[in-house]
C-alpha cells in the first residue's frame, strides 16, 4: 500500500471535515506519485490521524469551491469527498523513500507493508457431510456430540449395516447423555481438586535437563506456579525454532541460523587489551573465534566506530589485522575504566535476549534450541526459519505476539507438558477450563488474587478469599452493592447457594389456585 | 516475504467475523446477550491480521473461533471484540 502523507492543523482538518465534499487546495505537488492508495494527515509528525477520501489530484487553479490551506504557494487540488478521523497510526511504521521527512507542512509518499495471506487449511473442510449430518441427527435426539465422536460414528456407517448402525447410534446418544455435565455442576472445583491433588506429588524444586546439553528448563511445581501466575518473564524463557522444510535437512543452514541469532558480544570474539600508560584500550580480534561465529573484522571495526554506540570515546586508526584502537574523549582513568566495560558488552551482531542457541537432529529434521526468548524478532528478522511452528514457552511474549487465542492454546499445552513430565495425569478438560477462565477478559489473568479471584464482581466472595478488610472497606466507601449471585456470598449470608438443587425453585401450585 | 501473518501460527485458531444475522443466531442458540461473550480485545493481533483481509472490526463484533480440541477434535468459540489494549 502506498500512502501520501502531510502534515496540517487540526483547525483546517475539522472545518474540511464539515465542508466536504470540496476542493482542497494545497502547497504541494505529488509529481509522479499521484495516485497514491490513501492520503494520511498528521498533525504533530508522529501519528497518522485522519484520512482523506478523495477522488482525484489536480493542478491548482483558482475555483470557488475550494478551500485554501495557506493563502501562497498553492501547487495542487485534492478532491475532496470526505474526511475522517482514524485511530492514530505512528509514522514510524511506515517505511518511505531514502531522504524523505516530515519537516513542515512536507508531504512523503510512505508505503506499509501489508502481511501475507492465510495459508493454514481450514479444519472445517476436513469434515465430511456424513459426520455433520450425523451431528444433527443427534442434535435432533437432544445431544450435542462433538466432532470427534460424530467422525468416528461416520467410519463405523461405512462398515456396519443401517440396523446395527441405529443400534450404534442409539446407544453412543445414550451414553454420552450419561456422562453430560449436569447444569450448575461445580466445574471449576473439581477442576480445582484435580489438578491441586497430583500437585501435591510433584517434586518441588527439580531443574533437570530436559535431553539438551547444557540446557536449563524450570520443570515441576515451579513451572506449574509460573503458568497459573501469567509472569511476565518465566525463570528459564527458551524457545525452539523449527526451519523452513526445504531447510530442514541441511547441517549448514542451521549452523548459519544459530550464529545469527546467537548474540554475540565483543568479548566473545575479542580480546581487549588496555594500555594505562597511553590511554588506550586495544580490540583485538581472535581469528578463530571470528570464523566460528561469522563475524568478519570489517564488522567489529563498524560496531566500534559507530558513534551512537559509543558515547564519549575517540576511535583511532585502524591498524593491521584489524585491530581497533579506542581511546576515551576525556582522558582520565574512570573513564578508561568505563571504555573498556562498554567494549565488553558491546553486541556485534544476533537478536537481543537469545544467550545460547543448539541444534538437534530429530528424525532427520534440524530442530534449534534456545535459551533466552525473543518471539518478535525471530519470526520478523530470520528468514530461514518456519515462523508457523516457532514456538517460546515465554506465555506472556505469545499473548503480544499472536494474541489472546495463541496463549490460550500456549496455557494448555504449557500446563500439560509440565504436569504429563511428571507423570502426573489430569483430565485435559480441567486443564482447558483453567486456560478458558485466565484469557476469558481478553487479556491474561493469573489465578489468585491479581488475577481471576481478585477482580469477581461480588465483594463478599473477593473477601471470603483474600485481604477481606481491604475490600470490605473499598466497597463501604463506593456504596457497592451485593446481588448474592455467587456461592462464596451465599454461604456467608448463610442462603442455599446455586449449584445442584440449590440453582432451582420449587413452587407449589396447590390444586384450587391458578 | 510480506509480514508475518500471525493467523498463519500453529497456535492461533482459525477466527472469523460473523455478520449480523449470524450474531443474531448464535446468540439465540445460547441463549445469552453478547456482554455474556469471551472477550477478545481490538487490538489483539489475530484482529489486526483479520482486519487486513476484512476491513475495520469495531468494538461489539462477534469473532467465531473454530479451535482444533484434542477432546472433541473442532470446537467452535466465541468472542466478543471489546476495545481493551493488549499491553505491548
Amino acid at each position: 500500500m502506498k500512502y501520501l502523507i502531510f502534515r496540517d492543523s487540526k483547525r483546517n482538518m475539522e472545518s474540511l471535515m464539515k465542508k466536504a465534499p470540496c476542493g482542497y487546495a494545497v502547497d504541494f505537488s505529488p509529481g509522479k506519485e499521484n495516485s497514491p492508495d490513501a492520503i494520511l494527515v498528521t498533525t504533530d509528525s508522529k501519528n497518522a490521524i485522519y484520512r482523506i477520501e478523495y477522488s482525484s489530484i489536480k493542478k491548482y487553479s483558482d475555483d470557488e469551491n475550494i478551500v485554501k490551506k495557506v493563502s501562497k504557494g498553492l501547487k495542487s487540488t485534492i478532491m475532496i469527498d470526505g474526511v475522517k478521523g482514524i485511530d492514530p497510526i505512528p509514522l514510524a511504521s511506515f517505511t518511505f523513500k531514502k531522504g524523505a521527512s516530515l519537516i513542515k507542512d512536507k508531504f512523503i509518499v510512505g508505503s506499509m507493508e501489508t502481511m501475507d495471506g492465510i495459508t493454514k487449511e481450514s479444519a472445517m473442510e476436513n469434515v465430511s457431510d456424513v459426520t455433520v449430518e450425523i451431528m444433527n441427527d443427534a442434535l435432533k435426539a437432544g445431544a450435542d456430540i462433538p466432532f470427534s465422536l460424530a467422525s468416528e460414528l461416520a467410519t463405523l456407517k461405512k462398515k456396519v449395516s443401517k440396523k446395527e448402525f441405529s443400534e450404534i447410534f442409539q446407544r453412543s446418544i445414550a451414553e454420552f447423555k450419561q456422562r453430560e455435565i449436569d447444569p450448575y455442576e461445580a466445574v471449576g472445583i473439581i477442576a480445582a481438586q484435580s489438578i491441586g491433588e497430583p500437585g501435591t506429588q510433584m517434586t518441588m524444586r527439580t531443574f533437570h535437563f530436559a535431553g539438551v546439553r547444557e540446557m536449563n528448563v524450570t520443570l515441576g511445581l515451579p513451572r506449574l506456579i509460573e503458568i497459573v501466575d501469567a509472569r511476565r518473564v518465566p525463570s528459564t524463557p527458551s524457545m525452539t525454532i523449527y526451519l523452513r522444510h526445504e531447510y530442514e535437512q541441511s547441517r549448514e543452514v542451521v549452523e548459519k541460523v544459530m550464529r545469527e541469532i546467537e548474540n554475540t558480544t565483543l568479548i566473545d570474539v575479542c580480546e581487549l587489551e588496555t594500555d594505562i600508560s597511553e590511554m588506550t584500550v586495544t580490540v583485538k580480534p581472535i581469528p578463530n573465534r571470528l570464523r566460528e561465529r561469522l563475524v568478519s573484522g570489517e564488522d567489529i571495526f563498524n560496531v566500534v566506530s559507530d558513534p551512537k554506540t559509543l558515547k564519549g570515546a575517540i576511535v583511532m586508526e585502524r591498524e593491521k589485522g584489524n585491530e581497533v584502537t579506542v581511546k576515551p574523549q576525556q582522558e582520565s582513568f574512570k573513564n578508561l575504566y568505563k571504555l573498556q566495560e562498554q567494549l565488553k558488552s558491546l553486541t556485534i551482531k544476533g537478536i537481543p535476549g537469545i544467550k545460547r542457541a543448539i541444534a538437534r537432529n530429530e528424525k532427520g529434521a534440524w530442530v534449534i534450541y534456545t535459551q533466552g526468548s525473543n518471539f518478535r524478532d525471530i519470526i520478523e528478522k530470520v528468514e530461514e526459519i518456519d515462523a508457523t511452528r516457532t514456538y517460546t514457552n515465554d506465555i506472556m511474549e505469545i499473548y503480544n505476539v499472536l494474541g489472546v487465542e495463541a496463549v490460550r492454546n500456549a496455557i494448555y499445552l504449557e500446563s500439560e507438558r509440565t504436569l504429563s513430565e511428571q507423570g502426573l495425569e489430569v483430565d485435559q478438560r480441567h486443564l482447558m477450563l483453567v486456560a478458558d477462565m485466565m484469557t476469558f477478559s481478553g487479556n491474561v489473568r493469573a489465578v489468585g488474587r491479581q488475577g481471576i479471584s481478585g477482580k469477581k464482581s461480588s465483594v463478599l466472595a473477593r473477601a471470603a478469599f483474600e485481604i477481606t478488610t481491604k475490600h470490605l472497606l473499598k466497597a463501604g466507601i463506593s456504596g457497592e452493592v451485593d446481588a448474592l449471585n455467587g456461592v462464596a456470598e451465599n454461604i456467608i449470608v448463610g442462603q442455599p447457594i446455586t449449584l445442584g438443587t440449590g440453582s432451582v425453585n420449587l413452587v407449589y401450585k396447590g390444586f384450587g389456585s391458578k | 516475504m510480506g509480514k508475518f501473518n500471525v493467523l498463519n501460527h500453529e497456535l492461533v485458531p482459525e477466527h472469523y467475523v460473523l455478520d449480523s444475522k449470524e450474531e443474531e443466531k448464535v446468540l439465540r442458540e445460547l441463549g445469552i446477550t453478547k456482554d455474556l461473550l469471551p472477550k477478545i480485545n481490538k487490538s489483539d493481533p489475530a484482529i489486526i491480521a483479520l482486519e487486513q483481509s476484512h476491513g475495520d472490526i469495531n468494538p461489539g463484533s462477534v469473532i467465531k473461533i473454530v479451535r482444533k480440541s484434542p477432546t472433541a477434535g473442532i470446537s467452535v468459540y466465541y468472542r466478543v471484540v471489546v476495545s481493551g489494549e493488549t499491553v505491548r
